[in-house]
């Protein structure tokens, strides 16, 4: 076997070994289901727990107003709805389209949808794709809608939370929104008229399709 | 770690740059290495008298596709973000053709010509003059073609996603495909020599 191998040129070792390769690759299996998602399930349920992978819709308007920029807003609800409504600054990908998205594994990523189901499922097909820094805001738009575009005010409410309260007020008026003092306007929600995306808020909402990088030669 | 490496952000676009740098000039030197910088060399393939870029490319095909799909295979590439170009049949078939025909003319591909020019040889700068002149004239009638560019759309198609085979069958015929095809050069070779009675180059 030895000096049957040594006997041969290069060349003929060369497509021995390809042939080789090619008959083994016969029966290895589809290239693409190869790429194994690895879970680092510790981590994972870790940062369930202690909550640090999730940023309130306080911190999230706190951002917004003073105008940071170092994250990228998701909207996993339909196009339909986010056109309707949405937390300015935020960009539309839908649920099933966001594991081919351009979003960028290094970037800061809040994903939100009208509750926190859909943006745990997309946080979890996110984080097990590698990305690093991906956050679900915690309660989603309606928490949104309830804290900081609605906010009602507190009942009993102590000194403290009365100058909480006037604070998100303020803040309710930079989204467009309304505190809520009197609390049978809240019975009737249907009367809460949400405000337009454009109107009263600093940031236009980012246009869903970004340019594509074009690749290839 | 993962392949590709700059889609998984080990590096940013600007070391991109260098990276793609030094790659490009050992992609220079193999070719240089390979015989590509002479334009004798190149069109005598056309002639049947000389088969060295299909051998050259072959081996080079053979090579990357053996390396993607095991590497791809254990894990270590995601294949799903390689970029793949996107087919548009006919015009591509119209596009290789005008390529073929230069590339006898001229005894150059685009690639090869760039190599040729490093090394001195003044066809090759003529070739590139022209090159870049056809691009010029190619932009100012883009609006008139670009139907045509864009028709037979296909989308980003693979031959084992089209015919409905399994990867691995495709990689085998491939190989398959690059032997016969080796053989078949050595064999052809050897008879054109023998017709023309000169020697291979």
């Amino acid at each position: 076997m030895k000096k049957f191998w040594s006997n041969l040129s290069l060349n003929k070792k060369l497509v021995l070994i390809a042939i080789t390769l090619g008959v083994i690759a016969l029966f290895a299996g589809d290239p693409y289901g190869g790429t194994t998602i690895k879970v680092n399930e510790k981590s994972i349920a870790l940062s369930t727990v202690d909550n640090s992978d999730k940023v309130s819709v306080t911190e999230l308007a706190d951002w917004i107003i003073k105008d940071k920029s170092d994250f990228e807003l998701v909207d996993l609800r339909s196009e339909e709805k986010y056109n309707e409504y949405t937390i300015p600054g935020s960009q539309c990908i839908p649920l099933p389209q966001i594991s081919s998205s351009d979003l960028l594994r290094n970037q800061k990523i809040i994903l939100f949808s009208d509750d926190d189901v859909a943006s745990s499922q997309a946080w979890f097909i996110l984080k097990s794709k590698n990305y690093k820094g991906v956050y679900i805001l915690d309660g989603g738009l309606n928490a949104w809608k309830e804290k900081i575009l609605f906010p009602k005010a507190p009942v009993n409410a102590s000194k403290d939370e009365l100058v909480e309260f006037e604070k998100m007020k303020e803040v309710a008026k930079f989204f467009g929104g309304q505190a809520q003092t009197d609390s049978s306007v809240t019975e009737t929600k249907q009367e809460i008229k949400l405000p337009t995306t454009t109107g009263g808020t600093t940031k236009t909402t980012a246009p869903t399709a970004k340019k594509k990088k074009r690749e290839g030669c | 770690m993962n392949a590709p490496f700059f889609k998984f952000e080990y590096f940013n676009s600007d070391v991109s740059l260098i990276i793609a740098f030094a790659i490009g000039i050992a992609f220079g030197i193999a070719l240089e290495k390979g015989g590509f910088g002479r334009a004798t060399i190149l069109a005598s393939q056309f002639y049947f008298t000389n088969m060295r870029v299909l051998k050259v490319m072959f081996t080079a095909i053979v090579t990357a596709m053996l390396g993607l799909y095991f590497l791809s295979v254990i894990g270590f590439v995601d294949l799903s973000l390689v970029y793949l170009t996107q087919t548009n049949l006919l015009p591509m078939a119209v596009g290789g053709l005008i390529a073929g025909l230069g590339f006898i003319i001229g005894g150059y591909c685009p690639g090869t010509s760039m190599v040729a020019v490093a090394t001195g040889k003044l066809d090759a700068l003529v070739f590139v003059a022209g090159m870049i002149f056809g691009i010029l004239v190619f932009g100012e009638m883009f609006p008139g073609i670009e139907e045509f560019f864009n028709s037979g759309y296909m989308g980003t198609i693979t031959l084992p996603s089209y015919f409905n085979l399994s990867y691995g069958l495709v990689v085998f015929l491939v190989v398959l495909m690059a032997v016969g095809a080796f053989t078949a050069a050595e064999w052809g070779e050897k008879k054109m020599a023998a017709k023309t009675g000169k020697e291979i180059l």
